[in-house]
């Protein structure tokens, strides 16, 4: 267990800092508001329409095909780890892995998942 | 990978490529000519028809003994892509009748006869949990092929929802029989049962909840309440292909799994199936009998059919009459597998051309219009009922009667009686086709027609001659299951 | 194991009480992030289980593409952050009845299993499982099959979600 020691310090560590800058801004800073410093931040225009209002489908469609396309790179870890070993018998079992997908991907391209208009 | 392995499931892999291939040349087919896409899909199917076929006979194990290639593989393959090749003649037509003639259909419909047909060869529990998700997924979207319109849009969500509910159960049931025998292939769960390594109580829960899953996917009750809203709100070409293949994927795992893994349990499970089997049939039938839509009326029906099967699962405790048994459940696939995809395919021609829902009542004069759709849906639904001499009243001939074989005469009394109930919703739809007024039109697409006129003739052959398929079912089981 | 155990004691505590709040607090959004603490908790427990790989892969397809979907899916709906409808319907008491049922049948009989109170402490664990892994799905004698049909898999899950998500303009294109 001790290996993940460093990782537990990072959190906290990331952790921390977030909360202690938090606290530190809110107890030392000036705080004058106005109305329109009180305004959502929209890259500095000046934000128009509800802040809830729907998204589009097409979002959701990237978030699918990221999602996909992120199990199959899981998949190619443990594979590349032991590339060397497993030589061009593992090559082709991962070629034919990536080829089925392959075939996803030309169709989502034809069909114009990828675009965004 | 030595090639022999490959070459067990040389069905599989080629339907899998051709369905990937498939999806591809699609893309480059213009608008006017998709028919191509829809038979090359057929082509597909008949191929891997011919490749599974010259399986018969021969039984071998591959992958590390993760699949097997037996008779009973075959025989349910063989069923799988019938039932593919049938859905796609009756899709072809009513998708573009409907305005739905979505290409995707086709490839989609491969993945999941290829799904099925591995189910039916699975030898492990993780094969067994892929398959049923390979066969599922397309499946789902199947059902969701009509959106946005609303119903088939509910059917959709509502089947996927509850469908990764059940192969939750399934995980977790797996997991937990690898916990209690240290293994997932069904051969080696049944060593460690044999040798009393295995941790029983463990196993039996893991077992359960198996039982649970697959329940859902051949909707036994009480885990039939997605069937009536997804066999409804899908297109009926894909609830007939649905109807027999989800279901009899489901009963090939069941068999599989409760037969070849653990037959020793067989005793404690046969309360469970006994009860699972009478609800449904009592339930399925008598729910039935109100539906105004012929689309819901056929979805209960099927839980009914799937209740009577579930009867042929009781007795495989008592090992005279297991083999007898499992037959008569594999011949009642068969018959309510022609005579479900014969319905739909009438309904798929009476269907209106929104793709809206179809009553009872749109079926009415239907004899007058088109004589000779009215008279197969008239064996289809005889069938069903089980008149004599069609096919359906052999099939449950035999699975009564290995019931009252296994000493479960009251189960088989349940099964008579609710049948009895079945005939009332079953002949009024004769009724209407026959003694009302004509209201009804449909679809005169060649295609159609003739696939309900064989699989009518179909259901009368199998019905004059009974015993051929009873002993090709008692063929598929020999060299493999119990 | 006394650290093990104070650290699964945490973890188990923040897993559940994640749990709870995602099927029970009024926004969707809430629920959606609650979600995301109650994954990180399963890669902890994934650690303590000594997976690290999964561990690995809980954090970047759960927490890193699965959350970020639920997010979209919940800015997709109408009212994503005013949703604050009835938590239950009539089935609620229902339902709750059959899962504590089912919860007890399982604790219990998990319960009596001898196995449960004599779990064999810290099994010798091969500290390469990712190698394992890598080796056992290319070996056609190991788990080579599943990974090829996951593969297909993923492949029907594209179409169909691209299928389902293009924007369908009701009846306009089939007519």
């Amino acid at each position: 267990m001790l290996e993940y020691l460093p990782l537990v310090i990072l959190i906290s560590l990331a952790a921390g800092l977030a909360v202690l800058v938090v606290i530190l801004g809110h107890s030392f800073g000036p705080h004058r508001p106005t109305a329109k410093k009180g305004l959502p931040y929209e890259s500095g225009m000046t934000p128009y329409g509800p802040g809830t209002r729907r998204m589009s489908v097409r979002y959701y469609l990237v978030a699918v095909l990221f999602i996909l396309f992120d199990i199959e790179v899981v998949f190619f870890l443990p594979w590349a780890v032991m590339f060397r070993k497993l030589g061009v018998f593992g090559l082709v079992e991962m070629l034919i892995f990536i080829g089925i997908l392959l075939v996803g991907y030309v169709y989502a391209w034809k069909k114009g998942a990828l675009e965004w208009e | 990978m030595s090639l022999s392995d490959l070459l067990i499931l040389l069905p599989q892999a080629f339907l899998l490529v051709w369905a990937s291939l498939l999806l591809l040349v699609d893309l480059f087919i213009s608008k006017e000519r998709k028919v191509i896409t829809a038979i090359l899909g057929a082509a597909g199917l008949a191929i891997t028809l011919g490749l599974t076929s010259g399986q018969w006979g021969s039984r071998a194990t591959g992958f590390n003994q993760m699949v097997v290639v037996d008779n009973f593989s075959v025989f349910l393959s063989g069923l799988f892509t019938l039932a593919g090749l049938v859905a796609i003649v009756i899709a072809y037509d009513n998708m573009r009748r409907t305005g739905i003639h979505k290409t995707e259909f086709y490839s989609l419909l491969l993945f999941s006869v290829a799904g099925m047909m591995l189910m039916s060869a699975a030898a492990d529990l993780i094969i067994v949990f892929l398959a049923l998700e390979l066969l599922s997924i397309p499946l789902y979207i199947l059902a969701g092929l009509a959106v946005p319109r609303a119903g088939s849009a509910e059917g959709a969500i509502k089947y996927f929802l509850l469908g990764a509910f059940a192969s939750g159960f399934v995980l977790y049931g797996t997991a937990l029989i690898f916990g209690a025998t240290q293994g997932t292939s069904l051969a080696g769960i049944m060593a460690s049962i044999q040798s009393g390594t295995a941790e029983l109580p463990l196993l039996v829960i893991g077992a359960a909840l198996l039982l649970v899953g697959f329940s859902f996917k051949v909707a036994a009750v009480p885990f039939h309440m997605w069937t009536p809203d997804v066999y409804q709100g899908a297109p009926s070409p894909v609830t007939g292909f649905m109807s027999i293949g989800a279901k009899a994927a489901g009963f090939a795992a069941l068999i599989r799994v409760f037969s070849l893994a653990f037959p020793s349990l067989a005793g404690q499970f046969a309360p469970i199936f006994a009860v699972l089997a009478g609800l449904t049939m009592v339930v399925g039938n008598v729910a039935a009998v109100s539906q105004v839509s012929i689309k819901r009326m056929l979805a209960y029906s099927s839980i009914a059919h799937a209740g009577y099967i579930l009867m042929a699962l009781v007795p495989l405790a008592d090992p005279s009459v297991a083999a007898n048994s499992t037959a008569s459940a594999l011949t009642y696939l068969v018959v309510y597998g022609i005579t479900t995809l014969g319905a739909w395919a009438v309904i798929s021609a009476v269907e209106n051309a929104d793709g809206g829902d179809t009553s009872v009542r749109d079926l009415s004069g239907l004899a007058r219009q088109h004589p000779w759709l009215a008279a197969a849906m008239t064996f289809f639904m005889l069938s069903f009922t089980g008149i004599p001499p069609l096919a359906g009243f052999w099939g449950k001939f035999y699975l009564f009667r290995t019931a009252i074989e296994g000493g479960y005469t009251t189960l088989a009394i349940i099964g008579l009686l609710s049948s009895l109930v079945s005939a009332w919703y079953y002949l009024r739809v004769i009724v209407m086709m026959y003694f009302r007024e004509s209201e009804a039109g449909a679809s005169r697409a060649p295609s159609i027609q003739i696939a309900a006129i064989l699989l009518a003739l179909a259901v009368l052959v199998l019905g004059l001659f009974p015993s051929g398929l009873f002993q090709l079912a008692l063929q598929a089981l020999a060299n493999g299951v119990s | 194991m006394i650290l093990d155990q104070v650290i699964f004691l945490i973890t188990a505590v923040v897993v559940l009480t994640a749990a709870i709040l995602v099927v029970s607090v009024p926004k969707m959004i809430h629920a959606a992030l609650w979600l995301i603490l109650a994954l990180a908790g399963i890669a902890v427990l994934f650690v303590l289980l000594q997976a690290p790989f999964f561990a690995v892969v809980q954090v970047i397809v759960y927490i890193g593409a699965i959350a970020v979907l639920v997010i979209f899916a919940v800015m997709l709906t109408r009212k994503a952050m005013q949703d604050d409808g009835p938590q239950l319907n009539r089935y609620s008491v229902l339902a709750a009845a059959v899962s504590l049922m089912l919860f007890a049948v399982l604790t219990g009989m998990l319960l009596s299993w001898d196995g449960a109170n004599n779990l064999p402490v810290n099994p010798a664990v091969n500290p390469d499982t990712i190698v394992n892994l890598g080796e056992s799905l290319t070996n056609p004698q190991g788990f080579l099959l599943p990974f090829e049909v996951a593969s297909i898999l993923l492949l029907a899950a594209l179409v169909g979600a691209i299928y389902i998500g293009r924007e369908h303009r009701a009846g306009k294109e089939e007519e």
